[in-house]
């Protein structure tokens, strides 16, 4: 039973990994229906610099900040290219968030070289009701909560993220009412890259990362965010932790290189399910 | 306007297939490699340009057919087949997984079909390193190379010669594919799934059967690439190689054969040459590697922003608005009627 409640909350932590990823999808796409594919890459790019800036000797916490607004400029810069020239078709942006992750590949090898890099998190156990449980996954448990408590107020209490809002649900109305969609797409991106380098400096003392882990993180993102139609950021939360939590327990009880299949088939399976019950629901061309 | 092609143009790529053809007499053993590489690569990257700019579905997860018609050939060849069988299995069984996986995946459309088939690269690697038989992680060794009838034409010239064979085979069935019925019901549907729908198209049974098509196309290019390399690995079919055949396409032109074997043989030479000239200078091991990927993504982003029908339909258009006289002028609204599909808008 200890056994079972330490890998279930092993399983929550890799899923709130997989939420903060999808939440950042989700922002970007509630703004500008964009599916960036890139978002996986900014928790790759956050995680890397905090182990430079450690490495550095920075101390953790200015350390992990830095590497987050590191990852918020990258997002930004993204969303510049991806939605810099007017009139780029959504799957078309889709494929060019694609092609800025190959770039991102280029750079981050350059920089950091090809081998998986790892990083200290917060030492030791704690006992809660009996059961020890490591300390970064009560962390990344308790700063995921704080995010998507944050994000949810951010979209619902604020002026800007009314106006992020707004550009989702009818750009047209919310050009006339002037505001400058264009920006709030930036935005959104800068918001995105922000979300995934929490992600990341949370990841990366549970597995070591390497320019190439965003495959596995936008796919895990991404799984947690169709949960929610790619629009809810709390039930991408639920689809991240439910996620976790199966990985986890394959990882545990099964076999551990089936691991990530659950994750995939999860995906797949839902937006089947998806599809199957709402038929009409893609948009055709306009 | 492609119904009635200048002479001129014809006559260069008459001239440009026949040249390509005699290529492998006079190139070394360097340029061989790259050459059957090149029409390896061309053969998916034309069943990717028939998925993407006719049936207008995205797959980021075509090296999955490639690898499955290489494995497939390797275990019949490994077990005593003739390997001239096991090419013809290895295709039809890519075309096979291709109509049973997309039965459900098809469902799917614009991003949601992108992250399902590379959920499907993903899942295929996953397998593949479970199953012994495959040879798991290690992979499979000591593939025979590739004979016909007792004649071996396992040296790099004979390879070259069949790959050029076999990617001929690939453009004239698309081609026969595109100018036929079905091909005019795929470019109605890449408009409109639902105006095609209701023009009586069969959209779904279409859908899959290009996807099929494609499929068996990468397939049949997987088999010789695994009697030529004489091993399989799982690390051998990245995820990257999927989305670098897409890149091909884009660049080349999606919807466009030319554009699909132009689009390959550019990108392909690019990334060669750079990497020769990576790997000959004091550079880092890694200087290739890197490179390959600036390329690839600086290439697509570029043509997507600015080319969004690629390079060939681009320059095709460019070269007969100036060849064609000016009263009958091809009009520069949608000279591509199958450039892109409804999907890509979606």
């Amino acid at each position: 039973m200890t056994n079972f409640l330490m890998f279930l909350i092993n399983g929550i932590a890799v899923g709130c990994g997989f939420a903060l990823v999808g939440s950042g999808l989700v922002a970007v796409y509630r703004i500008t229906g964009v599916v960036n594919f890139a978002q996986g890459m900014f928790a790759v790019v956050a995680a890397l610099t905090a182990t430079s800036l450690l490495g550095l000797g920075i101390w953790h916490g200015p350390a992990e900040i830095l590497a987050i607004t590191v990852a918020g400029c990258v997002g930004l810069l993204t969303g510049l290219v991806a939605l810099g020239k007017p009139g780029t078709p959504a799957l078309t942006a889709l494929l060019v968030t694609l092609a800025v992750g190959f770039l991102a590949y280029a750079v981050e090898v350059l920089i950091w070289g090809d081998h998986p890099r790892s990083m200290p998190g917060l030492e030791g156990r704690t006992v809660l009701l009996g059961v020890p449980l490591q300390r970064q996954y009560l962390l990344v448990i308790a700063i995921t909560l704080i995010v998507f408590v944050v994000l949810s107020l951010l979209f619902s209490r604020t002026y800007t993220g009314k106006a992020l809002t707004a550009c989702a649900d009818n750009p047209y109305a919310a050009r006339v009412i002037g505001i400058n969609v264009r920006r709030m797409g930036f935005l959104a991106f800068a918001l995105g890259g922000t979300l995934g380098g929490v992600a990341g400096v949370l990841i990366a003392p549970l597995r070591p990362i390497s320019f190439d882990s965003d495959i596995a993180l936008i796919v895990g993102g991404f799984a947690a965010a169709i949960f929610g139609g790619l629009t809810r950021p709390s039930l991408a939360l639920l689809g991240g932790v439910l996620l976790g939590i199966t990985e986890v327990m394959i990882r545990a009880y099964g076999n551990a290189s089936y691991a990530t299949l659950g994750s995939l088939v999860f995906l797949i399976t839902i937006m089947i399910w998806q599809a199957a019950r709402r038929p009409t629901m893609h948009k055709e061309a306009a | 306007m492609t119904k009635t092609p200048l002479p001129l143009i014809r006559l260069t790529t008459t001239a440009l297939a026949l040249t390509t053809l005699l290529l492998p007499l006079v190139l070394n053993r360097g340029s061989l490699a790259l050459y059957i590489d090149i029409a390896l690569s061309a053969c998916v990257v034309v069943g990717i340009t028939l998925l993407m700019g006719f049936a207008g579905q995205v797959s980021l997860g075509q090296t999955v057919f490639y690898a499955m018609g290489g494995y497939t050939a390797a275990l019949l060849v490994l077990n005593g087949a003739p390997p001239l069988l096991g090419m013809v299995a290895g295709t039809l069984t890519a075309a096979l997984l291709a109509l049973v996986l997309g039965v459900p995946l098809l469902r799917l459309h614009g991003h949601h079909l992108a992250f399902a088939t590379i959920a499907m690269h993903l899942i295929f690697l996953v397998v593949v390193r479970q199953i012994d038989a495959l040879g798991g992680s290690v992979g499979l060794m000591g593939i025979p190379g590739f004979s016909v009838a007792g004649i071996t034409l396992a040296d790099h010239q004979s390879i070259a010669f069949v790959s050029w064979g076999l990617l001929a085979l690939v453009v004239l069935t698309a081609h026969n594919v595109i100018h036929s019925r079905v091909g005019r019901a795929l470019r109605a549907l890449a408009t409109s799934e639902t105006a095609a729908e209701s023009a009586g198209i069969p959209v779904g049974r279409y859908k899959l059967t290009v996807f099929a098509l494609s499929a068996a196309f990468a397939g049949l290019a997987g088999t010789l690439w695994a009697y030529y390399v004489g091993y399989l690995a799982p690390e051998m079919f990245p995820v990257s190689m999927s989305i670098t055949f897409v890149v091909m396409a884009a660049v080349g032109g999606l919807g466009s054969i030319w554009g699909a074997l132009l689009g390959t043989a550019t990108i392909k030479i690019i990334v060669f040459w750079l990497g020769t000239a990576a790997t000959t200078d004091a550079m880092p091991d890694y200087a290739p590697a890197v490179l390959n990927y600036a390329i690839y993504g600086l290439l697509l982003i570029t043509v997507l922003l600015f080319l969004p029908h690629g390079v060939f339909p681009t320059l095709r258009r460019r070269i007969q608005t100036r060849l064609t006289p000016a009263p009958d002028k091809p009009t520069h609204s949608d000279p591509e009627p199958t450039a892109q599909g409804g999907d890509l808008r979606a």
